[in-house]
């Protein structure tokens, strides 16, 4: 008896130190924060009791929170889809044998593996107007007269920050997609050839559906992480000038830690998380669900 | 079997939650008596245990850690009843740093920071006069005591300042025959000859970025006859001559005379192109040229007062950083012992070796004397910080009017109406 339970036992006893640490370090900020988002807190940081969702009217009611919120989403959805496209023609590219192969795949890992402030700081530096790379190179090889603003509007500015951002993240999903591809059985697509399928054919009715489990995988996990991303943003404008180019996350920065409003910079993480929770459960439902039809 | 194990681990883990929850985050703060065990409110410290003080300094630059090191060992060599711990805690990080000890009750017993206001408003502070002791206070520019009063009662002492002035290239502006501006119409006049002279440098650096820009709404409405507040007190963000000084601003943006993009140029980013030679003229403060000095310019530069408009004397931004006291509930002991600690830093040889170390300027009338001699460089600045402005930061709104006006400025960089603008902001803070 005594052996059979602890057999029994034993899985919940390995994992619990790995549940214990996720409890104090994802579950108790993520209830801190809507404690705080709920409460009135003062500037030195002191909750002082439930105020009838005010952090949350006040950041509804403030004109800037439309504008950050359109960015959030402009943002998000322009850096997952673009560097999901960009990312599965570079891995159907890598997937093919050529001479090389190797250092182009570990050329494609750099920008991941490359901080972002730093990512984000080196692409500052190139389009800068007054001592960027890319106004020098083109000044140098004649095809510009006078060195150009790169950055004279917010939206130039923001289109710039979603390059950024898209180039830090086709890495990733080019790794996904090609392990998927590469899990794919070449007998498939023999197949195919002898049925008479052409390439578009093939890639439409064999490559898309067999790497579809991946590319959901990196889909929901990009949402999230360019959804969330701050460095980026913050290193290149701080979301300046006046929101035009803040998202949701910086937005929370500043209210927190430049206004001192911790309750109202509660309840934007707060908005947010909702949001994302929403967004990435209908997507993987939505996948996941249709994958099973098929 | 495994249901059961499942329930009772979803409940260890819910217990786990609560037990760590409770403590750290209660609505009501603590009882007092609780607040803080080290130090007992009212009994006196059991003979031969020292009295322990702890403070929390900001650090300022390269020199700072070593500083207060080298302090605390001597102080605490000197006063061999008092334990001394400074912790230094960079600028980015120490706001983060307090906020979590004081929800944690554990606020540290003497802080070393910008802002006093929001301790203050919450009753965290003890009131100047408790813990220093009189000839210390009284070594304080009045002036400076004055920005951290509220309601009549001094909260914090200064233990530095900054002032800003306008640094000029001196051969960018000879080459364009330019003579130092002292008026607004002067200044753009000399802008546009340096323009004309060479297209490639900005004549004139602005900074209105979410990290300094309220210093740029400072110098133009000041040095405009306007102000943040009337004399009593209420806010005056909207006055004609603050609109009108910002418009200056902006139309100087607007003609092409300043750098392309001041949304998003720091001033450290005016600072580097100053000392490139890219900029002619910009206002700074007078760390700059230790700061173009371990960039490895050699230009020539010289500084002059900011210029101004309508006949106004120039005035100088101060800034200033405080030293408070936080209400631990301590034992008059500990109070003279926190007094020791103020005398000593304080005293006149100690206190302009902490001014000098980073390049500041001296809060005190005896510490400017000292500097002034020990440094001729830094003798037109510590009489410019006698007479400097500084933001209303004793005002608990001064968070929300900073990045305001910041927002003023960057709307109106997209195009906003300055009026307008400012009119909203003062409805928003004056109600």
């Amino acid at each position: 008896m005594n052996k059979k339970f602890y057999r029994q036992i034993e899985p919940y006893i390995w994992i619990a130190p790995s549940v214990i640490l996720m409890a104090i370090f994802i579950v108790l900020p993520i209830f801190s924060v809507f404690e705080r988002a709920m409460n009135k807190v003062t500037r030195a940081g002191k909750l002082q009791g439930f105020n009838n969702f005010e952090n949350f009217t006040k950041v509804v009611n403030d004109p800037a929170f439309g504008l950050v919120l359109k960015n959030t989403i402009v943002w998000t959805i322009a850096v997952v889809v673009i560097s999901t496209v960009l990312g599965f023609c570079l891995a159907l590219v890598l997937n093919n044998n050529f001479k090389g192969r190797k250092i182009v795949r570990a050329i494609v890992v750099f920008p991941w593996a490359t901080t972002l402030v730093i990512q984000a700081s080196v692409w500052n530096f190139i389009i800068n107007t007054d001592y960027g790379t890319l106004n020098t190179l083109l000044l140098k090889l004649g095809i510009i007269k006078q060195a150009v603003n790169w950055t004279s509007t917010p939206e130039a500015y923001f289109a710039w920050e979603i390059a950024c951002g898209i180039f830090v993240t086709i890495p990733f999903v080019t790794f996904c997609v090609l392990s998927g591809l590469q899990s794919i059985d070449t007998s498939y697509y023999e197949a195919a050839t002898v049925d008479g399928a052409n390439y578009w054919q093939k890639l439409r009715s064999l490559t898309l559906p067999l790497v579809r489990p991946s590319l959901t995988v990196s889909t929901v996990l990009n949402i999230i992480y360019v959804f969330n991303s701050f460095p980026i943003i913050w290193t290149m404008t701080k979301g300046d000038p006046a929101n035009h180019t803040d998202t949701l996350v910086t937005y929370l920065y500043k209210l927190a830690f430049y206004n001192g409003k911790q309750g109202e910079a509660a309840a934007v993480s707060v908005i947010g998380f909702i949001i994302l929770l929403i967004c990435a459960s209908t997507y993987m439902i939505y996948t996941l669900r249709k994958g099973d039809d098929t | 079997m495994k249901k059961i194990l499942t329930a009772l681990l979803a409940v260890c883990l819910v217990l786990s939650m609560a037990a760590c929850g409770g403590g750290n985050n209660n609505s009501t703060p603590a009882p007092a008596p609780d607040a803080n065990p080290s130090t007992p409110a009212s009994e006196p410290a059991p003979s031969g245990e020292k009295i322990a003080i702890n403070v929390i300094a900001a650090e300022y630059g390269q020199n700072t850690k070593d500083w207060w090191a080298k302090f605390q060992d001597e102080f605490n060599k000197a006063n061999t009843g008092i334990d001394l711990t400074v912790e230094v805690v960079s600028w980015n990080d120490i706001y983060t740093v307090v906020n979590t000890r004081i929800t944690g009750n554990a606020a540290p017993d003497i802080l070393n920071i910008d802002v006093f206001a929001d301790y203050q408003a919450d009753g965290l502070l003890l009131p100047a006069k408790d813990y220093v002791s009189e000839a210390t206070y009284n070594k304080m520019y009045p002036a400076f005591l004055e920005q951290s009063v509220v309601d009549g009662t001094v909260w914090a002492v200064p233990d530095l300042a900054s002032a800003r002035a306008m640094y000029y290239n001196v051969d960018i502006l000879k080459a364009a025959g330019v003579e130092v501006p002292k008026t607004w119409d002067e200044l753009k006049a000399a802008c546009e000859k340096i323009k004309a002279y060479d297209a490639n440098i900005y004549p004139w650096g602005i900074d209105m970025t979410t990290d300094e820009g309220q210093a740029a709404f400072a110098y133009y409405i000041w040095n405009n006859g306007g102000d943040f507040t009337d004399a009593s007190g209420n806010w005056t963000l909207n006055s004609d001559k603050n609109v009108e000084a910002i418009e200056y601003a902006i139309d100087l943006v607007k003609s092409g005379l300043t750098n392309s993009d001041p949304a998003n140029d720091t001033r450290y980013n005016l600072q580097d192109m100053f000392g490139a030679g890219k900029v002619a003229m910009m206002i700074g403060p007078n760390s700059i040229p230790t700061y173009i000095k371990d960039g490895g310019s050699t230009i020539n530069y010289a500084f002059a007062p900011i210029p101004t408009n309508g006949g106004n004397a120039s005035v100088s931004a101060g800034v200033m950083d405080r030293f408070m006291c936080f209400d631990n509930n301590h034992s008059p002991e500990k109070i003279e012992a926190i007094k020791t600690f103020f005398d000593y830093f304080y005293d006149d040889a100690r206190y302009s070796d902490w001014v000098l170390m980073e390049g500041f300027l001296p809060a005190t009338s005896a510490g400017g004397e000292i500097v002034a001699k020990a440094d001729a460089s830094m003798a037109p600045w510590v009489e410019i910080v006698g007479s400097c402005k500084f933001y209303p930061t004793a005002k608990a709104e001064w968070a929300d009017v900073k990045q305001g006006v910041i927002n003023v400025e960057q709307q109106a960089l997209l195009g906003g109406n300055v009026k307008e603008l400012l009119d909203n902001l003062q409805k928003q803070i004056a109600g």
